[in-house]
């Protein structure tokens, strides 16, 4: 059916959502309390829309559209009233842009400039809450910053069932709270922060860290585990410092991971800023070992499928003995994103029909002298006795071993995953180019 | 301090999961229950109704905090409500509040409250959560002493 | 003038206890309701013009009908929150005739096939739901109530805990559900409430209380009071500054100030009549020179820009300050916001905090203009009335007293 919004006609359907169809549209609702993921609550009023044929201005969040419907989002009307819930919102906001983490994220921030630009009309008190309150699971809550969109409470009620957020108090003495004792604990605590529209739940971790207009992102995939959560790289690179991720973000996919992530996965990003950081052993030396006999490798089931292919071609070339072994974690896997298996690219080591038996892996070893280890756990830090181990690494590493030679992470290879679902992903590599070779150039060298 | 519903409780609670469709109606008269058995609602008690009614223990905590009538800390002394709203306003209610303060508050805890239904009776106050209407000064001093 | 439909055994001594109600005509409806289909007594509940007495003043038959349409499980739930200033009469019910209360329970479960009723009482009125409490045991135990009752209809008390927002019936059904009393969102079409999912009616005692009289004696007997749109009477209340504050049932239609000089007493102390808020601290202020030819019903109140509300008349005489009792109402309002949506939260809150400039005699001209814009972002913008009703409140003193105000600005 057609709706007529701002005097263009759109295209949707029965039953549809109106503030959904309007977003999808590319017409900007203001909106707090609505999320995508989370439903409607309808408390933040900032939704507002005229609809001809009625009398006061509807929520779009809670109206189902209507063959006809006519619909204004810029009328004098409904500017004004924008503005003046805009205004309530910021009313006892405390002034703390210039130390609050979601500045140039912040929704308030962005509708003041849309909508707002008028001068604070107030001469009372602000009322006072509790600030820097911290939640527990690197989550810092801020209750004055808050504007009561709910959305963390619903996300701890409705979505994670562990129900730690709520709302304590009445009317304007209302603020988010855990109960006394007690702290936000569960494996999806910080989705939270990024939920929340305005300063309020920051991230611990992230806290003071970095101006977020002086981020790049790129879009890539957690490699924490097999769902392959699609996340958005936040780095970038000050003067005179390494490159450095900051953050991981997540990144919509409706199939897999909505708008959420695990904890786990969220700060699986520090592993991309341990890089390796000594000196790498010449690639002649290497060339050498290979012409011994007996060799064994053992390779990450995190490498991407190009990774994975180069590596398989490498063995069979050089008469390799490959083999890999799962990550994999009872306790880790649950109902929703985590799964037992640890690594990203399982499916990939399945499709290439490379050995994962581990009696034979170990048996293989037994028979060899020389052990490459393709970034593998497993082998990064067991040390073997009368073995002569060779280790590519993406991360930092002692240097025990006789031969190391450090690769790029998935932050600056990119490449493609298949997650548990045998859903095939691409991740992108930042803009920087790592000081590391990429593996796949690294085995060029060596052939 | 744990806490536990007693004997004659523990039989009403049974009647009333039979009352309700659903136990989590039951939030409200077991916050009761219990504020009536141990004058305030402790943290415990909390955590027993959250098991009773199999709900998280936060959502009781936050039904708690937004109704006024329900008191989280141990009353030290016996309280007194004195409604402020408009009829007892105009009736005298400031006056009352004053008194109260400059002389009783040592042995009661002096409350301001809204409007409690007695405007006919205004002022009012109530002592221990029993209506006390039309009073003076007078009579406040001979009831409180 | 008084007319004793729903308050005729309030004088007689121990009417709570069943046998003095029943020597004074309770129950006596019950063979006339059991003799009509429920659709039947739904049509006259219709045809009565009956209102709800909680405020609103929606046709009863209108939502009888709604819940008795809808499919499922059928609730009744009674609003004996009374929390709004100025009211106290449901409390009178509850205590000096509860049994009329529980006949009416009783025939409204049966008009739309309900067998279980929750009486919300408001926390403060502990004595009076004990006296309730009472009545209703004696009840079960001569069979009016219960399974081994004509009609089976169990009552529950559930006692609310000191919030004047659970009165509105969507926070009202949200706190029955253990919740935080937040109103829910209003349907798009009409709509019976629910609880827990089933169809649920909410009506206010005096509503209830008032079906007996209706079963028994017809639509049309109630039409004989009140007016054509305002039929039947209700418990009226004067408080404030009069000599004889007071509950007195009038028909809809008794002039305002007559029922303020006959029955209240007139204004205490000999002083002028200055103002009087008509209905409840929920209903916009009227200055004394407006209410001369007031009729108390729905229609004309709404005409002068008032409305009839509760009909708890707060009576201020000349000596009154107009502007500490703007500040009372908002302090309350403030007080009672449940702060779900944004413009109650903050609006109420900032209106109180300006109301203190003004009584500072600290205000200045812009916090006037603050204060009118304040009550605008408020009014039709939120999930419920609470806050339109005190926009309502703010822009009637702003209106008639403005003088009282500006005197207020340095």
């Amino acid at each position: 059916m057609k709706l007529l919004v701002n005097n263009t006609s759109i295209e949707c359907a029965e039953g549809d959502l109106l503030i959904e169809v309007l977003l999808s549209n590319g017409v900007n609702v203001p909106h707090f309390c609505y999320h995508e993921d989370l439903g409607c609550d309808g408390n933040c009023r900032m939704c507002m829309v005229e609809i001809k044929g009625s009398k006061r201005p509807q929520i779009a969040c809670d109206t189902f559209v209507k063959e006809g419907m006519e619909v204004s989002t810029i009328s004098d009307n409904i500017s004004e009233v924008k503005r003046s819930i805009l205004e309530l919102e910021l009313l006892n906001h405390p002034v703390d842009c210039a130390i609050c983490d979601q500045a140039g994220e912040c929704k308030l921030q962005d509708y003041y400039m849309d909508y707002g630009l008028y001068d604070s009309k107030l001469s009372t008190p602000k009322t006072k809450k509790g600030k820097h309150i911290d939640l527990g699971s690197s989550v810092m809550l801020d209750q004055e910053r808050c504007v009561l969109c709910t959305r963390c409470v619903r996300f701890t009620s409705d979505i994670t069932k562990t129900g730690e957020l709520g709302v304590i108090g009445r009317g304007d003495g209302a603020r988010i709270a855990v109960a006394p004792n007690r702290e936000l604990s569960n494996d999806y605590a910080m989705n939270v922060v990024e939920l929340c529209p305005v300063g309020a739940l920051t991230s611990k971790d992230f806290r003071f860290k970095q101006r977020v207009w002086f981020l790049d992102s790129t879009k890539s995939i957690c490699h924490g585990c097999s769902r392959g959560c699609n996340i958005d790289i936040d780095y970038n690179q000050t003067k005179y410092t390494a490159e450095k991720v900051h953050r991981f973000r997540a990144r919509r996919n409706n199939k897999i991971n909505q708008s959420f992530l695990c904890d786990y996965g969220r700060l699986s990003y520090k592993e991309l800023n341990d890089t390796f950081t000594l000196e790498v052993s010449n690639i002649e030396d290497f060339k050498k070992i290979l012409n011994d006999e007996k060799k064994i490798a053992l390779v990450s089931p995190s490498f991407s499928c190009e990774q994975l292919q180069g590596v398989y071609d490498f063995c069979k070339d050089k008469k390799i003995s490959l083999f890999s072994l799962k990550y994999y974690d009872d306790n880790f896997g649950d109902e929703w994103l985590k799964t037992n298996d640890m690594s990203s690219n399982f499916a990939s080591i399945q499709n290439l029909d490379i050995s994962t038996n581990k009696e034979d892996f170990l048996a293989s070893i037994a028979d060899s002298n020389i052990v490459i280890n393709f970034d593998h756990k497993y082998l990064k830090t067991k040390y073997l006795q009368d073995k002569r181990v060779i280790q590519f690494t993406s991360s930092s590493c002692e240097k025990n071993y006789e031969l190391v030679y450090a690769i790029a992470n998935f932050a600056h290879d990119s490449g493609s995953i298949i997650n548990c679902d045998g859903l095939r992903q691409e991740f992108y590599s930042t803009k920087f180019t790592d000081k590391n070779p990429r593996l796949l150039e690294l085995l060029e060298e060596f052939r | 301090m744990s806490f536990s519903f007693n004997e004659e409780n523990t039989l009403k609670i049974k009647t009333l999961i039979q009352s309700y469709p659903q136990k989590r109606s039951l939030i409200l008269p077991l916050l009761w229950l219990a504020q009536k058995q141990d004058s305030y609602i402790c943290d415990d008690a909390m955590q027993k109704i959250s098991e009773i009614v199999e709900i998280p223990y936060m959502h009781i905590y936050s039904v708690v905090t937004f109704y006024t009538m329900f008191r989280l800390k141990r009353p030290q002394k016996r309280i007194i409500e004195v409604c402020r709203t408009l009829s007892c306003e105009l009736n005298g209610s400031e006056e009352i509040k004053t008194y109260l303060d400059s002389n009783h508050s040592d042995e009661y805890e002096i409350i301001e409250v809204e409007c409690m239904g007695a405007c006919s009776g205004a002022p009012m106050c109530t002592l221990d959560g029993k209506y006390m209407e039309n009073i003076t000064k007078e009579e406040l001093a001979k009831v409180l002493k | 003038m008084i007319t004793k439909i729903v308050s005729k055994n309030f004088d007689i001594k121990d009417s709570f206890k069943i046998d003095v109600a029943l020597k004074n005509g309770a129950y006596s409806s019950l063979d006339t309701l059991f003799s009509k289909k429920p659709q039947e007594l739904i049509d006259t509940i219709t045809q009565s013009g009956l209102r709800g007495k909680g405020g609103g003043g929606a046709l009863a038959g209108g939502k009888w009908q709604l819940a008795s349409d809808h499919k499922g499980i059928k609730y009744l739930v009674v609003n004996a929150d009374e929390s709004e200033p100025g009211t106290f009469k449901d409390r009178r019910i509850l205590s000096l005739d509860p049994h009329l209360l529980i006949e009416g329970i009783i025939a409204t479960c049966y008009a739309i096939a309900s067998h279980s009723s929750y009486i919300y009482v408001r926390g403060e009125y502990e004595e009076f739901s004990d006296v309730l409490q009472f009545a209703i045991d004696e009840a079960y135990d001569r069979k009016y109530l219960g399974v081994d009752a004509r009609y089976r209809v169990d009552i529950v008390v559930h006692r609310g805990a000191g919030a004047y927002i659970c009165g509105e019936k969507s926070a009202l059904l949200e706190s029955l559900e253990g919740n935080r009393g937040h109103p829910r969102l209003k349907p798009h079409t009409p709509s019976p409430e629910f609880y827990f999912s089933e169809p649920t009616l909410v009506n206010n005692v005096e509503t209830i209380a008032s079906v007996p009289f209706i079963v028994k004696n017809g639509a049309e007997s109630y039409r004989e009071y009140g007016t054509e749109k305002s039929p039947g009477t209700l418990l009226f209340a004067v408080s404030g500054n009069v000599n004889s504050p007071g509950v007195y049932e009038v028909p809809f239609g008794t002039g305002m100030l007559e029922y303020i000089e006959k029955l209240g007493g007139g204004v205490k102390n000999g002083k002028k009549l200055k103002a009087v808020i008509p209905g409840g601290a929920s209903t916009p202020i009227l200055p004394a020179n407006l209410i001369k030819d007031v009729k108390l019903d729905y229609e004309n109140l709404r005409d002068i820009g008032s409305a009839l509300g509760t009909g708890g008349m707060i009576v201020l005489d000349e000596d009154a300050s107009i502007v500490k009792a703007l500040k009372n109402l908002l302090r309350f309002y403030h007080h009672e916001s449940c702060g779900q949506c944004t413009p109650c939260r903050e609006g109420t809150a900032w209106s109180d905090k300006i109301l203190d400039k003004f009584i500072a005699k600290d205000a200045s001209r812009q916090d006037l203009e603050v204060l009118r814009s304040v009550s605008n972002s408020m009014n039709g913008k939120t999930i419920c009335v609470f806050a339109p009703a005190a926009s309502g409140v703010i822009d009637g003193f702003l209106k008639h007293f403005e003088s009282e105000f500006l005197e207020c600005i340095k």
